[in-house]
């Protein structure tokens, strides 16, 4: 490479990342997924997914609109506190926020952050049941054609 | 002109990102105009505690006013609004509410723009998400120029942006990627200038700062605030992960070390290869940059990158997240890096910047080329006046129509 030849990023960025793909297949491949040993599979495989975990917005989904009532299902994080006592409610709050919660944040936050991750973790979840789903409705498509 | 720069926190040992970036256009601006900084006595991001004293003073060229903040943040209350705005599942007065929750709570900043934002040309904002940007910059709409400094995060999604977005008379982005992230709820005709931040040529570090701290070669360096929101807890997993996998056989007396330099906002695990650094000088600063074999970038969000720009101007490499399209953005534009996904990539893309030096230097040499083109103070300020006069000719024709 002269010094005067400017070294693009792009090109370079598209062998590493075809490098890194490369290397995870195979290795996929020795530890007991044979069907990774076509490259094009294992290739449409990773894009599929990759597109569900990163390629799209996760609050867009179909199955979440198809559950009944969206707050059964989806996991909340947040404590929420309060009190079905009109008299005394003020107080048990007070107590609650004031006393109870500094005492127990360490546990809350650990439970909180794991509840996040879980949530995270069930809507890309979600997405790749979608992309798959998607998949075979245009196999079936193209197969119920070519019947035809 | 006069001019009033609105900024959450101010002041030369504050660390943040659009806090330095107020400070040194301000200071420049200082050069050829009568600048009045206008911001609050917080000095922490996180709590947002009373720290400097309210009223008037001076720092170097610009005059500042600051105001007291009433009351400081509640991170339990901050949490659970962000959870519900960030999810979609808020009201127009809950996305409200999450303004005056993230802070600095500073109403007298609100009523000094109510008596004096007509006492100056122009007021500029800096970063959307605070009290005082979000609930000043409607206050002096006919006058203010918007530095939304946005980032791809969950809250540049809220409704309430749409029609704040559409208020200023300018804009000034840092990226093309926040410009996009903005401009498709900005009025057509809404003057506007990328500018970035401006920069000085570097001088030639002192090494033996680092000789002094016993860092040696070969090491990768990440600098600024440790902190999970800054992808360091990932970094961290991932460099862990490169070095159990990637003994120097060579030289396995000379391992691969990272090196932070930054206040930490978390855990940090005690490991021989890890070197925590803290807050560091400048000339300790410019030695680190200027020696390091990489400079790493783990952050998911970004509206700028400042420290990237000073690796290559320093003319150092960049390893970023790519995740963050700011940050691939910048390394795209300037060839001055590489960029990774995942833990592979990662490790992929660090093997590539240390087995080839040569390459390197030249990705290193070729983001300094992009600072001298993009980022030098001349080429910035000139973007600012000519946004500045691009206001001043729609203010005076919108007065006198032909």
């Amino acid at each position: 490479m002269s010094a005067s030849e400017p070294l693009r990023v792009g090109p370079l960025m598209k062998q590493i990342e075809s490098d890194v793909r490369s290397q995870i297949r195979r290795r996929l491949v020795k530890h007991g997924m044979p069907a990774y040993e076509d490259e094009q599979i294992f290739e449409r495989v990773r894009a599929l997914l990759q597109h569900a975990a990163d390629g799209r917005d996760l609050d867009v989904l179909l199955l979440p609109e198809l559950l009944d009532d969206d707050v059964e299902w989806e996991l909340d994080p947040n404590l929420t506190l309060s009190s079905h006592r009109p008299a005394t409610g003020g107080a048990i709050l007070f107590a609650k926020r004031k006393i109870l919660l500094p005492l127990t944040r360490w546990l809350f936050e650990y439970s909180q952050s794991n509840f996040r991750r879980q949530q995270r973790l069930n809507q890309i979840l979600l997405a790749c049941i979608e992309e798959l789903a998607v998949e075979n409705a245009r196999l079936r498509k193209d197969v119920d054609a070519l019947q035809k | 002109m006069k001019l009033a720069c609105v900024v959450h926190r101010f002041g030369a040992d504050i660390a943040g990102g659009s806090e330095g970036h107020c400070r040194l256009i301000a200071e420049h601006l200082a050069a050829s105009h009568d600048v009045t900084i206008v911001t609050t006595t917080a000095h922490d991001h996180v709590t947002w505690a009373n720290h400097y004293s309210a009223g008037e003073s001076r720092i170097g060229s610009v005059a500042v006013v600051r105001f007291p903040v009433e009351r400081q943040r509640d991170l339990l209350r901050f949490r659970e609004i962000s959870d519900r705005v960030f999810s979609d599942r808020a009201s127009a007065s809950e996305e409200e509410q999450w303004f005056r929750e993230n802070g600095p709570f500073a109403p007298a900043l609100l009523d000094y723009l109510k008596q004096h934002a007509r006492e100056f040309d122009l007021v500029l904002f800096w970063s959307y998400r605070y009290y005082g940007a979000y609930f000043g910059l409607p206050i002096a709409a006919d006058r203010a120029v918007l530095l939304p400094t946005a980032e791809e995060d969950p809250l540049i999604h809220v409704d309430a942006l749409t029609r704040y977005f559409a208020l200023p008379r300018g804009y000034l982005f840092l990226t093309p990627e926040e410009e996009a992230l903005v401009a498709d709820r900005t009025p057509r005709n809404t003057p506007r200038q990328v500018i970035g931040c401006g920069l000085d040529p570097a001088q030639p570090a002192d090494r033996s700062k680092l000789t002094a701290l016993g860092i040696a070669d070969p090491y990768i360096l990440y600098l600024g605030r440790i902190d999970p929101n800054k992808g360091c807890d990932r970094l961290l997993r991932y460099f862990l992960r490169y070095s159990e996998n990637r003994a120097n056989p060579a030289n396995p007396a000379n391992p691969l070390n990272l090196v932070l330099a930054g206040p930490e906002n978390m855990p940090i695990p005690e490991h021989p290869l890890i070197r925590r650094l803290g807050f560091v000088d400048g000339a300790t600063r410019d030695a680190l940059l200027a020696n390091a074999r990489v400079l790493v970038m783990p952050s998911p969000y970004e509206s700028l990158s400042m420290v990237l720009l000073e690796a290559w101007n320093h003319g150092t490499a960049a390893l970023v997240n790519a995740r963050c399209a700011v940050l691939k953005g910048q390394v795209l534009r300037a060839d001055g890096g590489l960029y990774y996904q995942s833990a592979m990539e990662f490790a992929g893309a660090l093997d590539y910047l240390l087995d080839n030096r040569e390459a390197a230097a030249q990705l290193g040499a070729q983001g300094r080329a992009y600072v001298d083109r993009e980022y030098r103070w001349p080429t910035v300020m000139a973007k600012i006046e000519t946004l500045f006069a691009e206001i001043t000719r729609q203010y005076r024709s919108a007065r006198n129509p032909a």
